[in-house]
């Protein structure tokens, strides 16, 4: 017998006879407010800077935040126009990393990333800017996990710089990802 | 890893004696967590969430073979390649058969509990494997070479002094580095290892049955980079981590947060479902070793099995007031605390973790703190119960109860001991129990008057 079929039946086992435990339905919690206000306002308690721009004015964003900047890391989803004109680096050497989520979440302050957009650019570079189109901005975890058909082989939730506070209890960003989190909502 | 919890007593009066400075930082950072935690859990209708938490982790637990074969499915069509562990030995051998078809001479680790347990760093150093710990807190103690003191934040008994001591004997930084210019070089040391490592480790927070995702919460980015950048991902899982529906993340994530740190969620949280697929950077392998290692025998034990829910956040310790005063280290197994007080004896066996159930006032501040609401108190009570049914417990204490009884029950034998051991010089020295007191304490002075004197006193004045 193999550890498998050994676990399996000593939990078949431990089980027989004993009252079954019924499975709960999730809550439905609507939010009272816009969500994109209230993602703005949660990010930016968790550190992170944020904003909500028209398409036009979030390319010049980006452009302003790339200026003098020798390169940067591009996620594959991104579309061309939103691109800051920059070469392209190596996401190890790239100061930059520009990512396009796949949807938000007000309620947590949380930017959803894909891995079909490409990891390292979301990790690797100090400073990480996030593109999301207001319309995937969703009120509350809930909804946005209910509402997820397929799964990317890894989705990643980030709420803010990347932080510690191990040594001696004082706040450290940017220990190992960005230490630097910029969001544009894009109306 | 080697279970020294029969020490626990000694060790707790040793490490209060010879390091006073952990006390302080202990009951620093755990009075920092307890507060956060209680500002998180007045923002949220924190009863119907944990009443909520508690139900579904029930459900997976009494159908625990269901799920398991479940999310074995689940992730075998994700692509992911799954065992399973009853001992370390099985668990080793995954990581052995790993390691050698790949030829890994550099692994990067995120912080786990369970590969503690499994004791996966020291057999990877014998394989010739560098481990490098990615969590800066577990870098920290993997540097000094200690075992981590705390769930959540495996180095808070340590100052800000000895880490900058550790740095500048490892790394040459000055005495008076920042804790900013430690990270620093922390990050410049563990980006290299990320870089060049040729298998992550991780374990897991949660492994959802129906998506056979696999769900990691982190602050640093250290998690992320561990599970992203190696060619393989190895994942260790204990059975107890199952939750059955995706959109059960949506509770456990933030109210795990909450719990442990008193954030709205972690800073990143990883759900991971498999290997990168065609043209995607990410691990080539992934593989999840399910383990039990003790858990299925908890499972069994009808009056112990709750403890199971645990989602391994640290709230407890971070509110109980005998953790504080010491930290982890001398419950000396890998859970701490009030949790480890209740869990230690569930796997290890009571033997092995016999004194562990004493270390609590029974004050219930555990089970207040517990986004699960397992009945910490009572399984404290239950084990004890059981320590002395099998005879664990010293003859002396037998026959003490039995004499305290007789006192307790006749006011006129009361009276006269409160009075005769009043007008006694107290033995400090002689007897064990007074002597274990004073050294960690001051020594005991009784107050002048009973206590039925001075209600009598009161009662009279009226």
């Amino acid at each position: 017998m193999d550890a498998r079929t050994r676990i399996l039946a000593r939990v078949q086992r431990a089980l027989r006879g004993r009252p079954k435990a019924l499975l709960p339905e999730h809550p439905h919690t609507p939010l009272a407010e816009d969500p994109v206000d209230l993602l703005l306002r949660r990010l930016r308690e968790n550190g992170a800077e944020a904003q909500r721009l028209p398409r036009e004015e979030a390319k010049a964003f980006a452009q302003r935040l790339a200026e003098g900047l020798p390169g940067a890391a591009f996620g594959k989803t991104l579309p061309q126009d939103l691109r800051p004109p920059l070469p392209e680096l190596p996401p190890e050497e790239a100061p930059l990393g520009v990512s396009w989520a796949l949807f938000a979440v007000a309620e947590t302050g949380s930017v959803a990333l894909s891995s079909e957009d490409g990891r390292k650019a979301q990790l690797l570079p100090p400073t990480h800017l996030v593109l999301v189109e207001a319309k995937r901005v969703y009120g509350t975890l809930l909804e946005a996990l209910q509402d997820l058909n397929e799964l990317p082989a890894a989705l990643g939730l980030h709420s803010g710089p990347s932080k510690s506070a191990d040594i001696g209890q004082v706040m450290v960003k940017g220990v190992h990802g960005p230490g630097r989190l910029v969001v544009v909502v894009l109306e | 890893m080697r279970a020294k919890a029969k020490l626990y007593p000694k060790e707790a009066a040793r490490l209060l004696r010879e390091k006073p400075g952990v006390r302080e930082a202990v009951t620093g950072a755990t009075l920092h967590f307890e507060r956060n935690r209680l500002k998180a859990y007045a923002e949220v209708p924190i009863e119907e969430w944990r009443e909520r938490a508690k139900a579904v982790k029930d459900h997976v637990l009494t159908h625990l073979d269901h799920y398991l074969e479940l999310a074995e499915r689940r992730l075998r069509e994700n692509g992911v390649q799954v065992h399973w562990a009853e001992t370390p030995e099985d668990a080793h051998r995954v990581l052995r058969e790993v390691v050698h078809r790949r030829g890994v001479k550099r692994a990067v680790k995120a912080k786990s509990m369970l590969t503690e347990e499994l004791g996966v760093n020291p057999l990877l150093e014998s394989l010739g494997v560098e481990v490098y710990e990615t969590d800066l807190g577990e870098y920290l103690i993997q540097l000094l070479g200690e075992p981590p003191s705390h769930i959540v934040g495996p180095a808070i008994h340590l100052s800000l002094g000895e880490i900058q001591k550790l740095f500048h004997a490892r790394f040459g930084t000055p005495l008076d580095a920042s804790p900013e210019a430690l990270a620093q070089v922390a990050r410049r040391v563990l980006r290299e290892a990320f870089l060049s490592a040729e298998l992550g480790l991780s374990g897991a927070n949660f492994l959802v049955a129906e998506t056979g995702t696999l769900a990691l919460m982190e602050n640093e980015g250290n998690i992320r980079l561990s599970t992203s950048l190696p060619k393989v991902h190895v994942a260790f899982v204990g059975i107890e981590k199952l939750l059955p529906r995706f959109a059960d993340l949506a509770l456990f994530l933030p109210l795990t947060a909450r719990a442990a740190t008193g954030q709205r969620l972690a800073t990143f949280v990883s759900l991971i479902q498999g290997p990168a697929r065609e043209g995607e950077e990410g691990p080539e392998e992934v593989h999840v070793v399910l383990v039990d290692h003790g858990r299925t025998a908890l499972l069994h034990d009808l009056e112990a099995w709750e403890t199971l829910r645990c989602l391994r956040c640290g709230a407890c310790l971070n509110a109980c007031p005998v953790y504080r005063q010491t930290g982890g280290h001398p419950y000396g197994y890998v859970y701490s605390g009030p949790i480890g007080a209740v869990l230690d004896p569930g796997l290890l066996g009571l033997e092995e973790a016999y004194p562990l159930p004493y270390a609590s006032t029974l004050c219930g501040a555990c089970y207040e703190a517990c986004p699960v609401k397992i009945p910490i108190p009572r399984l404290l009570l239950t084990w004890r119960h059981r320590a002395a049914e099998e005879g664990l417990t010293p003859s002396w204490e037998h026959g003490a109860m039995r004499a305290f009884r007789k006192v307790m029950e006749s006011p006129a034998l009361y009276r006269l001991f409160s009075k005769g051991l009043r007008g006694l010089p107290l033995p400090q020295d002689l007897l064990p129990l007074l002597r274990a007191w004073t050294e960690g304490r001051g020594p005991l002075r009784p107050s002048p008057k009973p206590f039925h004197e001075l209600w009598k006193e009161v009662a009279d004045g009226r």
